[in-house]
């Protein structure tokens, strides 16, 4: 268990700065999501955090230790990648107790920390098969095993599920909770998918642009969200944003509702709008509407809901779940 | 055109089509590969009187093992010195190929940097430009290797390491970066990331590479001739000069000993040719 800091961490690739200056604190033990669009610079803190990249300004420590400039071996971290990254010419066994035997240890303790990782994921019958007679789970299984049994302060994951089916990555997304939870190591996770970042994280980063664009709790970016961009990156599906005149006529720079908090009614409400398409995905149905005053609005009803494209509605927001940006 | 008409089936080849071309290409190459082999064969169990007229017609005496043996006691048993040079040149050569082509592979392909495209121009310029007899012969006296058989080595390698190099350096991009990452996070040094990681999955390549230099090597006459000079440094392919001569030439052990020499890389090549094949195009097409 360490405590991760970055202190004014940036990171250039020749001319062009895609890290800009990142302070933030992971608390020891937490689960910490960097969360963001595609080329936001996630994996590539990521990275730096595992000392695959080097670091152009700025301080790293984990545990209280500068580690900015040592070796990736020596910062007692763990990294699973997204494509796994397991070595095709070595057994199973092999794959998990690779560092150890680098580390020149004793066979037999290699063998005693191989089938102790091999236990806790189910590994144990697997071990002496190469990595391309798995399936895309067992391989991530493996890849994990290899980080567990190096005993890191810190896991870090890339993207470890995006490789994964949907109903796989569901199991294995509560398999690494369950994983965070036995082993009470602080862990890093980088995914661009906004559902792993609430579901799993104690914290959330989300970046854009090289920039920390906000970090908290999911529940609490998902209520106050700080910037439109943090307010349309969580939640499915997005929050209603408007700028322009729509929004200049709420008093508001952007103003933004989640189409949750939308309520819809036959005769009443502050928009009139006409319903273009519904989705109806069993429990609830989002609702596209067309509204003049402000363009489309997506609302989301309950599944029983009668409403068909083109009847007439009127939509109101609820009360506090507005949202005003740069008013 | 109509829809009617694109509907309309196609011409399909007769049954007998693919036989015929099939029996065809067979023909040719029994003609181009297989008759002079036979060829090859016929004269050596022949006498030196049949051999001498080089033609296809019956031995009127079979003398197979007097061949054998006349062509290994030849010049005190020059043939066996012969074999052990040619075999220290070709696994030395090959082994350091191997080794080294790898390495220089893997840095081109891993680490970018401003000197890639002038040692990518040094390893086709290595490929495209023939090299130079006599200032090489004095490169190798400078440097104290003419006449030696680690010279000869070297100067194999040198002539082998650009094709190697671009083999190794196609095949290693289609090896992820992930896992010399990986293995770097585990704890592995650069060393231990090539040999341990690296090396064991180049092996299509570098079987290829085995069978195809070492088939090379052992088999080149030319360069032994001009920079290995000396009665003590003979190779295989320089034997068969002992049989040849301005006056007299003994044909019936002259083709004795090539087929001698022919042997060892007519082994390698039918243990190993499938997989020649597949390093040859692995790295050709990534995924």
């Amino acid at each position: 268990m360490a405590e991760v800091q970055l202190r004014g961490v940036s990171k250039s690739f020749g001319g062009l700065e895609v890290i800009k200056g990142i302070d933030l604190t992971v608390a020891s033990g937490e689960f910490c999501v960097f969360v963001g669009p595609s080329g936001c610079g996630k994996s590539t803190l990521l990275r730096m955090i595992a000392g695959l990249e080097e670091v152009t300004d700025g301080e790293i420590r984990i545990g209280g230790r500068d580690v900015t400039d040592a070796e990736p071996s020596a910062r007692g971290i763990a990294m699973v990648f997204q494509n796994y990254a397991l070595y095709p010419h070595l057994t199973v066994a092999q794959n998990i107790g690779f560092g150890l035997s680098l580390a020149r240890m004793p066979k037999a303790e290699i063998e005693a920390k191989v089938r102790a990782a091999a236990d806790t994921l189910q590994l144990t019958h697997l071990l002496d098969r190469k990595p391309k007679a798995l399936s895309g789970g067992q391989r991530q299984r493996v890849a994990i095993g290899r980080a567990i049994v190096r005993d890191p302060k810190v896991f870090l994951f890339d993207e470890p599920l995006s490789n994964l089916d949907a109903s796989l990555r569901a199991e294995m997304r509560l398999e690494i909770a369950d994983l965070h939870g036995r082993l009470d190591a602080t862990m890093i996770y980088v995914t661009h998918d906004q559902v792993e970042a609430m579901t799993m994280a104690d914290q959330i980063v989300v970046l854009n642009g090289g920039r920390i664009e906000q970090a908290g709790t999911p529940m609490e970016l998902y209520r106050r969200p700080d910037t439109p961009f943090v307010a349309g990156f969580l939640g499915s599906p997005r929050m209603n944003l408007f700028n322009g005149d729509a929004a200049r006529a709420m008093g508001t720079g952007v103003y933004g509702i989640r189409p949750e908090h939308v309520l819809l009614s036959p005769d009443r409400g502050r928009w009139q709008g006409r319903v273009r398409h519904v989705e109806r995905l069993g429990a609830d149905a989002i609702i596209y509407l067309d509204v003049p005053q402000l363009g489309e609005l997506v609302a989301r009803t309950g599944g029983d809901t009668t409403l068909g494209p083109g009847a007439q509605v009127w939509a109101t927001p609820q009360d506090g779940a507005e949202h005003r940006f740069g008013g | 055109m109509t829809a009617m008409s694109a509907r309309r089936p196609r011409r399909r080849p007769t049954k007998w089509r693919p036989i015929v071309t099939g029996a065809l290409a067979m023909a040719v190459a029994f003609v181009v590969f297989v008759v002079p082999f036979l060829f090859i064969a016929l004269q050596a169990v022949k006498n030196r009187r049949d051999a001498s007229r080089l033609n296809f017609a019956w031995p009127s005496e079979w003398q197979a093992w007097q061949n054998f043996r006349d062509v290994i006691s030849e010049r005190n048993y020059m043939l066996l010195l012969a074999y052990f040079n040619s075999t220290v040149i070709t696994v030395g050569a090959v082994a350091l190929l191997i080794v080294l082509a790898a390495m220089v592979g893997y840095v081109l392909q891993r680490r970018r940097s401003r000197l890639n495209g002038i040692v990518m121009a040094l390893v086709l310029a290595g490929l495209m430009i023939p090299p130079a007899v006599v200032p090489t012969i004095w490169v190798l006296q400078g440097l104290g290797l003419f006449k030696t058989i680690h010279g000869m080595i070297l100067i194999q390698v040198a002539y082998g390491l650009s094709f190697s190099v671009l083999l190794y350096r196609a095949f290693i991009a289609t090896i992820p970066k992930e896992l010399d990452e990986a293995a770097i996070i585990d704890g592995a040094k650069p060393l231990q990331v090539f040999f341990r990681v690296i090396l064991p999955l180049l092996r299509p390549v570098t079987v290829t590479l085995i069978v195809v230099q070492s088939i090379a090597i052992f088999n080149d006459f030319t360069n032994p001739l001009y920079y290995l000079p000396g009665r003590e440094n003979v190779t295989v392919q320089l034997t068969l000069y002992n049989f040849q001569s301005q006056f007299s030439s003994q044909m019936n052990l002259l083709f004795m000993n090539v087929l001698l020499v022919t042997i060892p890389p007519l082994i390698v090549f039918i243990f190993f040719n499938r997989q020649i094949v597949a390093g040859m195009t692995a790295g050709a097409v990534k995924g």
